[in-house]
């Protein structure tokens, strides 16, 4: 179980979380859904240790791990697939999977990489920056299949894309749900999202407003309430 | 041809030294965003600690070298990872000013405990000769290249092809995904930090025997590989190592082609400065991409109230119209302190006002002083005339610095203005336009005002005009313009106002007053030399200046008095020695001190940045609500961010 409790964090005086609590049992998938500005970035970061809270604890397994290193909980099994494109854009494809593998085997790591995504395979050696949208997402969505993370957090990765693109991505994550992690998911494509959730955490001001199961969610009004309309 | 090979075969072994030393340079910078001038001083440290090993202790010299190679770098990357941490907050001038800081420090330490006379180094390597191509070559020679090129040749290899190379790599681009994949930065920026510190200490080793060990010499040489990085554009290491051994082969070329010319004997030496120069200038802003965030200077609200400083500007005058009447003999030593205020004066313009870090200041006094020698002594004009004339004479020569100015700014900007500072000591002041082959000139004092007591009160009445003047334009229009570029050019762009002509403006009053202090120092002290004006000189200046920050306007009134008056009344030569180590330590200090600062209490500032420039997270309500944040920051660090009574009206354009 990946547990936020009472949580509160921001960016020096300005306040983004405020007492928040959240819950990602194992082989899970908690969708997060919120406005723009919510504050569910900022939920992630807490969760992966990019931005320590200012109160609250976090726990991970039943162990302690409040505001400790990304690179201690990506050890422990949290993966967080960033914002916009987390890849590193002047390194090869295959610099980015060795990065992705860690301490762990390079080649393995490739191999699983392009098991899940062939298109890479076929540009193992360009630089990442020069990779279409489409292609730099799925590299960066890698991470997810290079570690075997026990929870990945995965903020707005349809984002920006073609549809078609849209369609796979959603696709892998199905399939990394299959295989047993537990997701914890940012995405605007609500719908989908809400099809592939166990529960559904609602933030808005960075409170939460709701947590439950899709099923409880009453979509039209709580989607005309906090997202200004449906969108998917 | 034959005549040529053994310069070209003295610029390869030189310049693959250099070659190497630059890739280390380079690797620090691109990993850490800080560009390490204490580089040279790390080579100087491990040349000095194989000597006092080997020689005085009588190690043997592979244990002495083993030492040295194995203990001392991992040593210096702890510290150095750590204070390039905590600089990754700071602004650009304090990242300069921080190393500046560190490597005075070193070099000057080393110059106060084993003396500033060069000392013997001892040969550890073979010195026999082989015939190489017809040519007698040293076998230390071929050692030298060897260890460099393979070195160079090994680190590249690794770099590109280890997993910790690649991670080096992925550091500099995004460190949080890096970490994010289970790799903490902190430990890659250590390695990176080792193998360049590595690389400085095997190029101090490596350069020792050829010159010597001269604690300052060996500071400058790697200052070469400065050079070296410009031309790998700070980044490329293979561009680097050829820009070494480019270097070394011009600068060994032109020694045999000066050969017999006194006054272009300075030429050679000069040529890495002039390479420096010349490819910052060509490259441009465009080029020259800074590593790491480019933040704004704190906010800072003023010390005193505008009738509090009234009180205080009235009472330091009435001690220093006092003071020849109480200090006896030593008005001297106070009358320099007058001529350091002006100078002090001048650099504050520059680097506090308009926020540009300039490092050839000590170039702007000499031009006055030489100049006034001219004027006043050789064409016999009268001496206010001489004085003005010589500020005059230095304006062209501020604006020639000011070139860089347009094309670079931060970090470039400093080395642009140092690589200047260091071409016009070595080419231009033993040509007869200034100090000549003899290098001192004589210089007088005004008729009727010769004594020393009397041409005290000449000088109180240069440094208040001075002081007036930087008063006056730091109100003026100029002064807010200054203000607000050193905030941030790019608003002053999109508010229709140019921003190359503030540059070149300031640059040119800071020149005048640079060469009016000049005309004064050689007028006080009888003659015109360029010994106190060395280039390094620029480099203690500014770290004294920053030193005395935290006193906002009166920084130059205590800068002066510490560097002038303060030595005369220490403890004798050992103190005076040690001085500039308490410099450069005391600027590393308040830099990281700024760079801590920011970080924990004026936060707000940067978190305006984060939220702003990653898009995180909108607070409150969306897009609004961000940028309702940002302009109240920015009007905040409008409003405090000169500590200026005045400040108030800094937003150009804007109602108040």
């Amino acid at each position: 179980m990946l547990e936020l409790t009472g949580v509160s964090a921001g960016y020096g005086e300005a306040a983004v979380l405020r007492d928040v609590s959240l819950w990602v049992p194992p082989r899970s998938v908690v969708a997060l859904l919120g406005a723009n500005g919510a504050g569910k970035t900022t939920l992630l970061r807490v969760a992966s240790g990019l931005l320590k809270p200012s109160a609250g604890w976090m726990s991970l397994d039943g162990a302690d791990v409040t505001g400790r290193a990304p690179h201690v909980l990506a050890n422990r099994g949290v993966c967080h697939v960033p914002e916009g494109r987390g890849i590193f854009p002047t390194l090869t494809v295959r610099d980015n999977l060795i990065i992705q593998a860690g301490d762990g085997d390079a080649d393995d790591a490739v191999e699983r990489a392009v098991s899940a995504f062939p298109i890479l395979g076929e540009k193992l050696g360009q630089l990442a920056g020069s990779l279409s949208g489409g292609q730099q997402q799925m590299l960066s969505l890698s991470r997810a299949y290079v570690t075997d993370p026990a929870y990945v957090l995965l903020d707005e990765v349809s984002m920006g894309l073609a549809p078609v693109v849209v369609d796979e991505i959603f696709e892998s994550l199905a399939t990394l749900a299959a295989q047993g992690c537990a997701l914890l998911l940012v995405e605007q494509y609500v719908t989908r999202a809400l099809e592939l959730a166990d529960y559904v955490y609602l933030l808005a001001r960075g409170r939460i407003e709701f947590a439950g199961e899709p099923g409880e969610l009453d979509a039209e009004r709580l989607m005309a309430r906090y997202m200004g309309g449906t969108h998917a | 041809m034959n005549e040529l090979l053994p310069f070209v075969i003295i610029g390869i072994t030189t310049g693959s030294v250099y070659g190497l030393a630059a890739m280390g340079l380079v690797l620090t910078y691109k990993t850490s965003g800080i560009f390490n001038f204490a580089h040279g001083s790390i080579a100087a440290l491990a040349a000095y600690a194989f000597y006092d090993l080997n020689v005085l202790r009588g190690l043997p010299w592979p244990v002495a070298l083993l030492l040295v190679v194995v203990v001392l770098p991992p040593l210096l990357a702890l510290v150095m990872e750590r204070i390039a941490t905590r600089l990754a907050d700071a602004t650009a001038t304090m990242k300069i000013v921080a190393t500046v800081g560190l490597q005075l420090a070193i070099t000057s330490a080393l110059l106060a405990h084993y003396g500033s006379e060069g000392l013997p180094f001892p040969a550890f390597l073979p010195v026999e000769t082989v015939s190489l191509l017809g040519i007698e070559v040293g076998i230390d020679q071929l050692v030298s290249t060897g260890i460099a090129a393979t070195g160079a040749l090994a680190f590249y290899l690794f770099f590109r092809r280890s997993r910790l190379g690649v991670r080096m790599r992925a550091v500099v681009d995004d460190p949080d995904l890096l970490s994010l994949s289970g790799t903490g930065p902190v430990a890659v920026r250590r390695s990176a930090w080792l193998i360049g510190t590595w690389f400085a200490a095997i190029s101090g080793l490596l350069l020792a025997p050829q010159i010597g060990l001269d604690a300052l010499l060996l500071t400058l040489l790697v200052v070469q590989a400065y050079g070296a990085a410009a031309v790998g554009l700070f980044r490329n290491l293979p561009a680097t190592y050829a820009g070494g051994l480019l270097i070394g082969l011009l600068t060994a070329l032109a020694t045999k082609f000066v050969v017999g010319s006194e006054t272009l004997a300075g030429l050679p030496p000069a040529i890495p400065f002039l390479v420096l120069f010349v490819v910052l200038l060509v490259a441009g802003k465009r080029r020259l991409v800074e590593v790491g965030a480019q933040l704004r200077a704190p906010v800072s609200s003023p010390l005193l109230t505008p009738g509090a400083t009234k009180v205080v500007v009235l009472v330091t005058l009435v001690v220093a119209l006092a003071i020849p009447l109480v200090v006896g003999a030593k008005v001297p030593v106070y009358s320099n302190a007058l001529v350091f205020v002006l100078i002090f004066a001048s650099l504050h313009l520059l680097v506090h006002t308009s926020g540009q870090a300039s490092l050839a200041h000590a170039g702007l006094v000499a031009v006055g002083a030489a100049s006034f020698s001219h004027l006043a002594v050789g064409a016999g004009l009268p001496w206010l005339v001489a004085v003005l004339l010589a500020g005059v004479i230095a304006v062209p020569v501020g604006m020639l610095v000011a070139v860089p100015a347009i094309r670079l700014s931060g970090l470039f900007l400093a080395l642009g203005t140092f690589g200047f500072g260091l071409l016009l000591e070595r080419v231009a002041y033993r040509t007869d336009f200034m100090f000549g082959t003899t290098s001192t000139l004589e210089a007088t004092r005004p008729a009727g005002f010769a004594s020393d007591t009397v041409f005290y009160y000449v000088l109180l009445g240069f440094a208040v005009a001075g002081g007036l003047v930087v008063a006056v334009v730091n109100r003026s229009r100029l002064g807010r313009l200054l203000r607000a570029m050193a905030d941030s050019p790019t608003t002053l762009t999109t508010l229709g106002l140019g921003v190359n002509v503030t540059r070149v403006t300031v640059f040119a009053i800071s020149a005048f007053l640079a060469g009016v202090a000049g005309s004064l120092y050689a007028s006080q002290s009888l003659s015109a030399t360029g010994t106190p004006f060395s280039a390094y000189n620029s480099l203690v200046w500014l770290a004294v200046l920053v030193l005395f920050a935290m006193a906002r306007s009166a920084a130059p009134v205590l800068a002066a008095l510490f560097v002038a008056v303060a030595p005369a009344y220490g403890g004798g030569e050992a103190m005076v020695d040690w001085m500039p180590v308490f410099f450069g330590l005391g600027a590393l200090l308040v830099a990281l001190h700024q760079a801590g600062a920011r970080r924990s209490g004026d936060a707000q500032d940067a978190d305006a940045r984060d939220i702003g420039s990653r898009a995180d997270e909108r607070i409150g309500g969306g897009s609004a609500a961000a940028e309702r944040l940002a302009e109240v920051t920015a009007a905040n660090t409008a409003r405090n961010g000169s500590g200026a009574p005045d400040g108030a009206r800094l937003r150009i354009g804007a109602s108040r």
